[in-house]
């Protein structure tokens, strides 16, 4: 089973040197610096001397991936490949538009995006299993039939719904909690329930109707049927039999996610004037600042790696299959 | 007039002629034939079925493009006519009231006065001026609430007629022809369609039913606009990459090996990138290519055209990589299955196999796929557009709407109307997509059908 | 001695159709009542009725279930509330069900599983109940129990799964034990361990079991009483010797002249044309009367009552009814004509296969390196003349199937000979193996997996033709087909869904022989079929090979038709071949341990059938 993990963990080396290699083809290859520079500084105020200015800055102003100019060893280590692209490796993503260190500030940035997204996460998952079971204790009644009706209507309502209506209702008129911003220590509670709430509402209704048919799904297998003839009651086949089996199949739809969970949510974090990952780099995309956009794609492809090994472990812990052969 | 076919156009053409191909089709084999008769059987099917169509019929309508003459300049050849710079459709055509009708700026629904205050002419303080089209009929006295109250009436009545005209027409002529298909809900949908159009009808001669925006254009035609770029998102956007995925799934299904292993490792790599930040990173490379090659579109339409279906690739990119691995698993199944090897044991070649045994039983699943993604990519153009990483902002679309409307918020009173319309015809497209979804799949998912 | 459980009236309905209808039957402490038909026929929806576990698409429509236990206290089942019904359910009521595999909750372990049940009934936790546990599982000879406890599902063979699903079923200390073709999915050496194994328990603990089978070997092991059952009602109930020496019902009759049996060698087997009607049919008279040899005017529109015959024997059919004797028409129901069983001259062998081996790598470790070998088949050697049928036979895993289809090449021989028609067939590329693939195709053993759902009947066929290069004459040639496998000719531009298990494996066979084999190698091709529909499809491949001197390699478990089919016998174990030689020797003086425990496990089945 090590081994099996090791081999998994080794797996991700490739998987990054691809995302590095496809992330420097688009930034660098596809496009070249001079097309960055020239959309950054605007179309009418291009000259050539403004362009290699604003190459110089950036350290863009090397060759792709052989620096001929230079000796030795810097030959292949003095480009853009180098600086650019297999610095990220060392998590060595340079400076942004407005000059600071990017990785100082993920560091700072990663606290608010936890502080909303870990609620949202546990909240979520508890929320949408919880009343996925329900639907599934009632099933083929009308509350059931009820029940997916209003998952699917909620599914079927924009996110950006649930936070411009809910901001709106909220703050604007009940005037129950600050329309956005983060306060420090305790008082960012305060700041945080609304859009914790939101979050959780919004992904309710899609959740709970996939786990509803997982565990109908796992409700039609034999060996429910034998926990029925044991003479179980049916909260006890619920919980003890089909909870267990169907943990499974959502493990792996949700352990990948709780790396990513460092990123924190685009919308709600910008909407609610949170500092955090998300609001980060969603600025970074209004702002073009490429160099903040390749830095967080590298950071959420190497979160999302994680999360697939997490999966695996998880795997192995909750399904003895894996573990013991 | 000179007819202008957009990329996308022949696209949406292509489709609603593989649909019809594929009704074709269906007919022929009894099996698929079946299943779609199970849709059609389901009353929620067949209404959310309904409503899609109509949402069709007006992304159909706003895709027939034009770009209508000038006036012939005096001493310029006749054969060197001039056309207009803007790309016209056969829906601003027919909305070409609310298309031109603009005012100065927000005005409420069915208003007939300003949202803002401005300045009188003869200045004497500050007082909500008199749009220039919505209720001018009235003139300075009329009532207008009577006056909306009589045209509600009238077109209720003319919808409900038009609705009961037709349910009379299907139950004697249609009806017994396909006694298992759902008419009433048919029918009950299209009355409510039908009646909603007539008081649209009734007032939007008068009124700007929905408001007008911060420039003073008609929020219901801008609604309108939304829908085929909303349809087009959500088709081309699977349909962009589906060869991509049923070659690589079933490929790598089949053959196995370091050829698996590969294709495993390209969707792995892909899928490691999160979504939004792909799009974004390749939507901005996109623009780049775009704004430094304007010699490649004649007409901003164009431009944004590119834009949009440069958008519904790279989404489809960041997508597909779920369809194929779903594609891969059931081609594992499938290759292990004793009509496979009956074909192996006959010598009939790889790609035979693959086009005549695997093919064919994937077809379902591809099915389902199409349709349950339909409706997440619409929520998602919406969202992306807010991010600034959607489609042009100068295409008309529910996330443009939202993302202009948005600024509007904070102010007092609200501007709620654009915000409003947008999410509810939003809501209603995505609804009737996710019913239909559900249907499908449960008419063609095998493993639905057992239990 | 009163009754344990009785059964009156019962009736299950699903949509329009009855899958159980007015069935009545009682079983005592200590006795075993099997209920017996085909699939499909309302056994196990019986059984599900009795512990009101049917699914939710079926519905109780009547009927009452008495279970009066040793204490003295009767129940009417059917009148209990949900809370009571758990209480029997397990507690008093056991019930196995018949795939191990699936029906052990994968992700518990086995002492957890069986502790659930002694919590719920006996109120054990802790140390005694593992304790008990440990108890139960030494009991159904589960070797070192200890560790058994502890360990999955997947960890156990498949005998040893349902030995751990007994055990689980005995926790509750049920009086009466329901068992749903316990032993169906096990390989027949296994299965008669396990029934041993059950009978002795039932007897040590004086059960009462309900045994539902398909299987007239196990009937006749277990049972005290039989009931048959044909489309959801009882027709015949009689005591297991009165049963066995002359079966009544006409269906009864049916089921043992379909068996292929050691005496009827060379002989036709006697089959029941048609299929077991769908499950909404509606019924008028008897339901067994469109297949029934015997039937005559008022079988099809009057439904017959019960007859009672002497020896406690009760049967359900007009033969019986004093009142319309006259009215029978006398039927010769002689058997057909013997086709005498020729065997060919010996000439040079058709298929020649040495030392053939199969190995699959076993990779381990950071990269995955080949570390070792399964030998799915392990060096056999056996050469086929034309014309003649070589038996391929052994357990489930024991390679024979992998062996097929390595001399077909479609699977890679790891090393070995083929020679077909004296050409080597391993080591050749795609395209010089095309005129070969004519001469040799395969049946498969699955009729539902072998034709492709989307395609026509025709195509289907017509593939093999098209891919080895005929294109000439193919409509005619399907037509000819179909019709010589039994089929209309009309059928070829239908869908496989429209045919039952029977006609598609009947397909299965035109579409091999569309491109004129010499050799067809049979993989269990009527393993997937009920009783009646296997020895149709035998006799058709019997009379094919009379008529196009086919020679057939026949992998199966099944020595009855083996002992009806084969020239030769090998017997395989795995991985290699055990035994091999004329069938007559093999079947009638084994040699090797292994066969002898095979034919004995069979054969016990088949004693006292004739």
């Amino acid at each position: 089973m090590l081994t099996y993990l090791i081999r998994r963990f080794l797996y991700a080396i490739p998987i990054l040197v691809g995302v590095n290699l496809i992330t420097f083809g688009l930034f660098f290859v596809v496009n070249t610096p001079d097309d960055m520079a020239r959309m950054q500084l605007g179309a009418k105020r291009v000259t050539p001397e403004a362009i290699a200015k604003w190459k110089a800055e950036r350290g863009y102003d090397k060759p792709l991936l052989w620096n001929a100019e230079a000796q030795g060893l810097a030959k292949a280590t003095d480009t853009i490949f180098v600086d650019k692209s297999l610095s990220m490796f060392v998590f060595d993503f340079g400076t942004s538009e407005d000059g600071r260190d990017i990785m100082t500030e993920i560091r700072t940035r990663m606290g608010p995006s936890l502080a909303i997204a870990v609620p949202v996460f546990i909240l979520g998952l508890w929320a949408a299993v919880t009343f996925a079971l329900l639907l599934v204790f009632f099933r083929g009644t009308y509350l059931d039939f009820a029940g997916v009706v209003l998952c699917v209507a909620m599914m079927s309502i924009s996110s950006l719904f649930y936070i411009i209506g809910g901001q709106w209702l909220v703050s604007k008129v009940w005037h129950l909690v600050p329309i956005s911003g983060l306060g420090a220590g305790l008082d960012a509670a305060r700041f945080l329930i609304l859009p914790v709430i939101i979050s959780v509402v919004g992904g309710l209704g899609g959740a709970a109707r996939w786990y509803r048919t997982i565990f109908l799904e796992e409700c039609n297998r034999d060996y429910v049927r034998t926990a029925r003839a044991k003479g179980l009651s049916e909260l006890a086949v619920l919980f003890r039999h089909v909870l267990k089996n169907a943990m499974i199949p959502i493990l792996t739809g949700v352990v990948v996610l709780i790396p990513s969970l460092f990123l924190g949510s685009l919308l709600i974090e910008s909407f609610f004037g949170i500092p955090g990952l998300g609001s980060y780099t969603i600025d970074a995309i209004g702002a073009q600042d490429f160099a903040v956009v390749r830095a967080m794609v590298f950071i959420g492809s190497v979160l999302y790696i994680v999360g697939l090994w997490l999966t695996d472990i998880s795997y192995t812990l909750v399904d003895p299959r894996i573990r013991l052969s | 007039m000179k007819f202008v076919l957009l990329w996308s156009d022949a696209l949406f053409f292509l489709l609603l002629a593989a649909c019809l191909g594929g009704i074709w089709w269906a007919r022929r084999n009894p099996q698929l034939a079946a299943a779609w008769r199970d849709v059609g059987r389901s009353r929620v099917g067949v209404a959310g079925a309904a409503v899609l169509l109509c949402f069709v019929a007006i992304a159909f309508l706003d895709s027939l493009h034009y770009r209508e003459r000038l006036p012939q300049a005096p001493g310029v050849a006749e054969a060197q006519a001039q056309f207009g710079i803007e790309v016209l459709s056969a829906l601003d055509a027919l909305l070409a009231k609310q298309k031109t009708q603009t005012e100065k700026t927000y005005s409420a629904p069915l208003a007939t006065h300003l949202f803002a205050k401005e300045s009188r002419s003869d200045g004497q303080g500050r007082d909500f001026p008199r749009l220039k089209f919505g209720g001018r009929h009235l003139g300075d006295a009329g009532d207008r609430d009577a006056d909306v109250f009589k045209r509600v009436a009238g077109g209720a009545v003319g919808g409900l007629a038009a609705g009961l005209l037709l349910a009379l027409v299907a139950r004697r002529y249609l009806r017994p022809r396909a006694d298992w298909f759902a008419w009433n809900a048919l029918l009950w949908t299209l009355t409510l369609i039908l009646i909603g159009s007539g008081i649209l009808a009734a007032l939007m001669p008068y009124y700007h039913v929905l408001g007008t925006d911060k420039v003073g254009q008609d929020v219901l035609y801008l609604t309108l606009k939304s829908v085929r770029t909303a349809l087009l998102i959500g088709t081309l956007t699977t349909l962009s990459m589906l060869p991509a995925a049923l070659l690589l799934g079933i490929v790598a299904g089949y053959r196995g090996g370091w050829i698996d292993d590969a294709i495993q490792y390209l969707y792995t790599v892909l899928n490691s990138i999160p979504g939004v930040l792909l799009i974004a990173a390749s939507i901005l490379m996109m623009q780049v290519v775009i704004d430094t090659h304007p010699e490649w579109f004649s007409t901003a339409a164009e431009r944004a055209d590119a834009r949009l279906l440069s958008l519904c690739v790279i989404m489809g990119v960041t997508s597909w990589t779920g369809l194929c691995r779903l594609l891969r698993a059931e081609t594992l199944k499938l290759r292990e299955l004793e009509y496979v090897q009956a074909a192996q044991a006959f010598g009939v070649s790889g790609f035979s196999i693959m086009a005549r045994h695997i093919l064919p039983n994937v077809m379902h699943i591809v099915m389902i796929s199409v349709v349950m993604d339909f409706s997440g990519l619409v929520l998602a153009e919406a969202v992306l557009s807010y991010v600034g990483i959607g489609v042009d902002p100068t295409t008309i679309s529910f996330g443009t709407m939202i993302n202009m409307a948005r600024m509007e918020l904070a102010r007092e009173p609200m501007v709620w109307w654009s915000l409003v319309a947008a999410f509810c015809f939003m809501f209603v497209l995505v609804l009737a997509a996710n019913l239909f979804a559900d249907v499908v799949r449960d008419a063609f998912d095998p493993r639905g059908r057992a239990s | 001695m009163s009754n344990l459980l009785s059964v009156r009236n019962l009736s299950v309905q699903i949509g329009a159709g009855r899958p159980v209808d007015d069935v009545s039957f009682e079983i005592k402490p200590g006795e075993t009542f099997a209920l017996l038909g085909e699939s499909g026929c309302g056994k196990s929806m019986t059984a599900l009725a009795v512990m009101r576990l049917l699914p939710p698409a079926a519905r109780l429509i009547g009927g009452k279930v008495e279970y009066a236990a040793a204490d003295g206290a009767a129940r009417q089942l059917m009148a209990l509330t949900e809370a009571e019904m758990r209480r029997m359910r397990g507690g008093g009521i056991g019930m196995i069900f018949q795939e191990p595999g699936t029906s052990l909750n994968p992700v518990m372990s086995i002492g957890r599983q069986i502790e659930e049940v002694l919590d719920l009934h006996l109120g054990l936790r802790g140390e005694p109940a593992r304790r008990r546990a440990r108890e139960l599982l030494d009991a159904v000879g589960i070797p070192d129990a200890g560790r058994c406890l502890d360990e999955y599902p997947f960890q156990l063979s498949g005998g040893m799964k349902q030995r751990a699903m007994i055990a689980m079923t005995l926790a509750g200390e049920p009086e009466l034990l329901i068992a749903d073709e316990p032993t169906t999915a096990l390989d027949v050496t296994i299965q008669s361990q396990v029934l041993d194994r059950l009978k002795q328990l039932q007897r040590e603990r004086n059960m009462g079991m309900l045994l539902i089978t398909h299987d007239l070997g196990v009937v006749e092991r277990m049972a005290d009483h039989v009931g048959v059952m044909y489309a959801g009602q009882l027709v015949e109930v009689a005591p297991r010797e009165q049963f066995f020496s002359s079966p009544a019902h006409p269906y009864s009759k049916k089921l043992f002249a379909a068996l292929p049996e050691r005496a009827g060698r060379g002989q036709r087997l006697s089959t029941i044309p048609g299929r077991v009607p769908p499950l909404d049919t509606q019924h008028v008279g008897c339901r067994f009367a469109p297949r029934c040899s015997e039937a005559f005017a008022d079988c099809a529109a009057i439904a017959p009552g019960w007859h009672a015959q002497p020896a406690g024997q009760q049967v359900r059919c007009h033969l019986y009814d004093p009142a319309r004797m006259d009215m029978r028409q006398a039927e010769n129901t002689a058997p057909p004509a013997t086709a005498a069983h020729e065997t060919p001259p010996p000439a040079s062998p058709l298929l020649e296969v040495r030392d053939l081996k199969v190995h699959f790598p076993i990779r381990k470790g950071l990269l995955q390196r080949t570390v070792g070998h399964v030998p799915a088949v392990d060096g056999i050697s056996f050469s086929l003349q034309a014309g003649r049928t070589l038996a391929l036979v052994g357990e489930s895993g024991c390679g024979k199937t992998t062996a097929g289809k390595a001399i077909l090449q479609l699977v890679q021989p790891t090393a070995g000979s083929v020679q077909l028609g004296g050409v080597e067939l391993t080591g050749l590329a795609g395209s010089e193996l095309q005129p070969l693939r004519a001469q040799a195709q395969m049946v498969f053993q699955d009729p539902f997996a072998s034709l492709n759902p989307r395609m026509r009947i025709g195509a289907i066929i017509a593939e093999g033709m098209r891919a080895l290069g005929q294109r000439e004459g193919v409509p005619e040639r399907i037509a000819e087909l179909l019709e010589q496998v039994g089929l209309r000719a009309d059928m070829a531009t239908r869908y496989p869904h429209e045919f039952s298990g029977g006609q598609r494996q009947r397909i299965a066979i035109a579409r091999a022989l569309a491109v004129s084999p010499k050799l067809l190698i049979c993989d269990e091709p009527t393993s997937a079929l009920d009783v009646s529909v296997q020895a149709q499809i035998v006799n058709l491949l019997h009379d094919l090979q009379q008529t196009l001197g086919l020679a057939y390699l026949f992998i199966t478990h099944n020595m009855a038709v083996v002992d009806y089919l084969a020239d030769d016998v090998a017997v395989m174990y795995k991985g290699r071949i055990v035994e091999m030689g004329n069938a007559e020797q093999v079947l009638g003086h084994p040699q090797h341990a292994y066969t002898q425990t095979l034919l004995a496990a069979a054969f016990t089945r088949m004693r006292g059938a004739a």
